[in-house]
């Protein structure tokens, strides 16, 4: 495995480089729970606006139908990150369920691996969140 | 010689990194290892007398900091013994129902705002650094100022319940009761805890920056303790949680004075909008207060368990899942406020998801324990009890997220006996645990294992005492915040067996406070490791050295004094970073974000006065508006203005002597940085952040109106003066265009372009002001809730125009002063910055008031 990643010499402007470098695992590892975020606040604000404005002009049948489409796309999308992520972690390739070295292999590994659980848990956390949608048919 | 041409902020690091084995191998001569000492002996000392009240370094303000928040949880407590004798009996006249209302909502508020959220920052400034292997925190005047606000804050809020003039509508405030209340009560609580709150902010600043940029090299992000993870978190929950808070804050201050209809319904307000904004930030607090006390358990388990910890990934997984999902979960405090039964529907989903990070990483704690050879150590009780009251405390939890469970219970004694399981479990306990595990760290003394054990056992069993007989008083109906209750409800003997138990409780904490108080100056030396732990903080010298780390390491494990072997002696002797201060000055490595990577070296500042003067000045601008004395609130808060100014202007981003300084192991960094190479830029743009989210929710209050009003804007409502309205906001995107092209223009050497800019570019923003004043002076603000949200929208923009205005007038005085240079940029590039969030802002705003409402 390649650890001689230890030995390089700081660029100038590291950290623009390093964004550079790792931009997407940074930002992947909340990618995940970002989705959820916007799974959370898109239902509830649709059902909000829908429940107190519009109740009364139609049926909440083609908003829910919509939601949970929406809510598919975004399992999709959050299966997706997780994999990539899990590709990352490399754990098939490299038999190391943790990488507690200080070596650049072993952080870009860390981080698929924190990326794929995140994936997990906001896999999990959107289907509940569908649960509602799916179970109430009405406002009340 | 370096390169004049290159911007000083562009200078590269220059040398070898990272060292080899030989290099560390070589020894440093005793005589070299004398005068690196001895200079930063000298230039890191405490000040002494009365300007030791002057120091800023972290070791400093931290024992403050942490000591003042134990007070105020202390008195606290107090409060809510006195609440438990009035409860002893059935009619009991003890204390005046109006006292007790005082005493409920100051208990509350004071344990949240002036203990729970506090207390982690203190512990953190305390501990981050040592943790880290920094010198100090990026910003210690700005901890230094932190610490100032909140003891004069706390001070003036706990203060009022002795002139019995506390608030009393219970520590969430709700309206109509605070803002029908008369007394300055209400006034109280919004004032004094939103100054909090700014300081609160500070410090989240403080400690992200340090947690990102002060590691030390070699200390990638897959190895930095778990501590500095949790601390990133918690950080980042703060910027997106208190905002909402502060806006909340600024809408029902602007109600209590000037009588601005926001949450009176009768002119078009709504009291839910306190509740959302309250929530949101109410919950993930929760969080807030429960993460960084588990970070503390996750440092004790592996030292008490003899091994590295098990699935450090999930524990990251865990924090950084339960910092986005906490705030999923407001609502779960308002089921019973006849929301759609689908909108709850969402908030218990969530509720019970969050159970999943924060089971995790108890598992990931019990397997380390159950892989390790433990040694129950007294930090390592303290952490058994609290997973104990925590497990149940949760199960409790996941009870009242089911929200057909909570329309029974609610607002009951069931409540207060879930919300008492998960703070001490989840926070009381191991914060105990961390000061008896942490206090050879920051004091050089072991505290006592006896006494330590008797303060355990009493809090423990009196805790349980106390609150496990309040499920069933709250399922047998008693609601809570009543100060008597009649005879024959079956409850009676229920609350006495709670009120002996809170004594027991109190003494467990008496001998805890003893303790930490008593004299140990006859106590012997202490080991410098002596819980045999692996992380950095415990390289720390004994007796104790002020300079922080002797020398900053390399790191390339997360156990380094397990893993690395000679670590400790080699920093000891000088071997590392920054052995020596040559120059005389105090500081510290930043280094690269993902990879620590070191960039640059920081001047931090020292010990100053001008930190308690301008706390003390900013204490004014909030607190004299309580008694409605506006004229000198506006005066202190221009003194404030300026002493903020003085410490910039005096002690940050000067030109240094020179542009590289040689740090050891034929390492030399660049001393200056600008933009995003500079810490003081991450800090602008995190307090944006947190700025933006305070702006987001005002929006978000517009929106609010408009979905629960059906007449928001009332039909044939005045709208504000669309020309007006766009001329303000064309102004803005000029004085904004006007920076950004300072900055440019600076940097490509023609200056005086740059400062006719940086002169024109106030005058811009004054005339957007102006604009946006006009625009909304015809509507009555008094009248409906429409026209006072767009006045609050004014207000918001205007205030934030003048700090703009300000700060391009520094920029031209830094300019014409020579401390502003083509070479030197740092604070242009950082008022730039503001500009970017405050050009945003000033575009939003103009659609809110010009735009949206006419298409409502």
């Amino acid at each position: 495995m390649d650890r001689s990643d230890h030995d390089r010499q700081p660029h100038p402007r590291e950290d623009e480089h390093e964004f550079a470098e790792e931009r997407e695992s940074l930002w992947r590892i909340t990618l995940g729970p970002t989705i959820w975020a916007f799974h959370f606040a898109i239902s509830y604000a649709a059902v909000s606006v829908y429940c107190f404005r519009f109740e009364r002009m139609f049926e909440m049948g083609w908003l829910r139908a919509s939601l949970i489409a929406m809510t598919l796309a975004m399992l999709v999308a959050i299966a997706w990150i997780g994999w990539r992520a899990f590709l990352r972690w490399d754990v098939r390739g490299t038999g190391e369920f943790s990488n507690p070295e200080g070596s650049a292999e072993d952080r870009h590994q860390f981080l698929g691996h924190a990326g794929f659980l995140l994936a997990l848990v906001s896999f999990i956390g959107v289907v509940y969140d569908t649960l509602p949608l799916i179970l109430l048919g009405s406002c009340r | 010689m370096t390169d004049r041409s290159i911007p000083a902020g562009e200078l590269a690091p220059e040398g070898i990194y990272p060292p080899t084995e030989e290099m560390l191998r070589e020894p440093v001569p005793e005589e070299v290892q004398r005068g690196q000492k001895e200079r930063l002996a000298r230039v890191w000392k405490t000040p002494e007398g009365w300007r030791y009240w002057t120091a800023v370094n972290n070791s400093e303000v931290g024992v403050w900091y942490t000591m003042t928040a134990f007070v105020f949880m202390l008195i606290a407590g107090v409060m809510a013994l006195l609440m438990r004798l009035q409860l002893w009996v059935p009619e009991n006249d003890l204390i005046s129902a109006d006292l007790f209302n005082q005493l409920f909502t100051m208990h509350g508020s004071a344990m949240m705002f002036l203990f729970a959220v506090p207390m982690f920052e203190a512990i953190s400034i305390l501990l981050l650094p040592g943790l880290l292997g920094a010198r100090d925190m990026p910003f210690p005047r700005l901890s230094a100022y932190g610490y100032w606000s909140f003891l004069i804050g706390g001070v003036f809020v706990i203060g009022s319940i002795l002139f019995s003039a506390a608030p009393k509508a219970g520590w969430f405030m709700y309206p109509p009761l605070a803002t029908l209340e008369l007394g300055i009560g209400s006034d109280i609580w919004l004032l004094g805890l939103s100054f909090i709150e700014v300081a609160s902010i500070a410090a989240a600043v403080e400690l992200i920056v340090g947690a990102l940029k002060c590691r030390p090299p070699g200390m990638r992000v897959n190895v930095m303790p778990l501590y500095a993870w949790y601390v990133l978190v918690v950080g980042g929950m703060i910027l997106f949680a208190f905002p909402p808070l502060i806006a909340g804050d600024f809408l029902f201050e602007l109600e209590r004075s000037f009588d601005w209809p926001f949450f009176d319904h009768t002119r078009g307000g709504d009291p839910m909008l306190w509740q959302h904004l309250f929530w949101i930030f109410g919950h993930p607090e929760v969080y807030i207060i429960f993460l960084p006390s588990i970070a503390i358990a996750a440092m004790i388990v592996p030292t008490v368990a003899r091994r590295p910890i098990l699935g450090y990934s999930w524990i990251v997984l865990s924090a950084v899942g339960t910092g986005f999902l906490s705030f999923g979960l407001w609502v779960h405090h308002m089921f019973t406020t006849g929301l759609p039964n689908i909108s709850l529907g969402f908030f218990s989903a969530a509720s019970e998801a969050v159970v999943i990070p924060t089971g995790i990483q108890l598992f990931a704690f019990v397997a380390t324990l159950i892989a390790g050879r433990v040694v129950m150590t007294l930090p390592m009780l303290w952490i058994a009890g609290a997973l104990a009251i925590f497990t149940a405390g949760g199960l409790t939890g996941v009870m009242i997220a089911i929200a057909p469970f909570d329309w029974q219970v609610h607002d009951t004694y069931f409540i207060v006996a879930h919300l008492h399981y998960t703070l001490f479990g989840g926070m009381v306990f191991p914060v105990i645990a961390g000061v008896y595990y942490f206090f050879p760290f920051f004091r050089k003394k072991m505290l006592s294992d006896r006494l330590g054990r008797w303060a355990f056992w009493l809090i423990f069993t009196g805790f349980n005492i106390t609150f496990l007989p309040m499920h069933l008083t709250g399922l047998l109906g008693m609601p809570r915040r009543v100060y008597t209750y009649p005879e024959g409800l079956g409850i009676d003997w229920l609350n006495q067996i709670s009120t002996a138990g809170s004594f027991i409780v109190a003494a467990g904490f008496a001998v805890f406070a003893w303790d930490i108080v008593r004299p140990k100056k006859n106590q012997p030396q202490i080991e410098r490791n002596p819980w045999g732990a692996g992380t950095l903080e415990w390289s720390h010298e004994v007796p104790e050295a002020k300079w922080g780390v002797r020398s900053i390491p390399h790191i390339t494990s997360r156990y380094p004094l397990w893993d690395q072997p000679e670590i400790v002696e080699r920093m000891d002797a000088g071997r590392y970073y920054l052995p020596d201060a040559e120059e005389g000055l105090r500081e510290t490595i930043v280094t690269s974000v993902i990879d620590a990577r070191p960039i640059q070296v920081q001047r931090v500042t020292g010990p100053a006065y001008i930190t308690i003067w301008a706390a003390a000045f900013t204490g004014g601008a909030f607190i004299l508006p309580t008694f409605h004395i506006y004229g000198p609130a506006i005066v202190s808060a221009a003194f404030a203005v300026v002493c903020i100014l003085y410490w910039l202007w005096t002690s940050t981003a000067r030109p240094p002597e020179k542009d590289m300084k040689d740090v050891g192991l034929g390492l030399s960094l660049p001393t200056y940085a600008a933009g995003p190479q500079a810490v003081g830029w991450w800090a602008v743009w995190i307090t944006m952040l947190g700025d933006a989210t305070a702006f987001a929710s005002l929006v978000f209050g517009v929106f609010f109106y408009w979905t629960s009003n059906t007449a928001f804007p009332p039909p044939g409502a005045e709208h504000a003066s669309g020309y007006l309205v766009a001329l303000a906001t064309a102004a803005f995107a000029a004085a904004w265009a006007l920076t950004r092209g300072a900055r440019g223009l600076n940097r490509a050497g023609r200056v005086g372009l740059a400062r006719g800019a940086l002169a024109l570019a106030p005058l811009m923003t004054l005339a957007g002001m102006g604009g946006f004043i006009l625009s909304v002076l015809d509507l009555d603000p008094t009248s409906h809730v429409y026209p006072a949200m767009m006045w609050a929208l004014m207000v918001w923009i205007v205030a934030h125009g003048l700090v703009g205005t300000i700060m391009q007038g520094y920029c031209l005085a830094g300019s014409l002063f020579g401390k502003l240079t083509p070479r030197y940029d740092a604070d242009l590039w950082n008022v730039t910055l503001f500009w970017h969030f405050l050009g945003l802002t000033a575009l939003v705003t103009g659609a809110m008031i010009g735009l949206v409402p006419r298409l409502m």
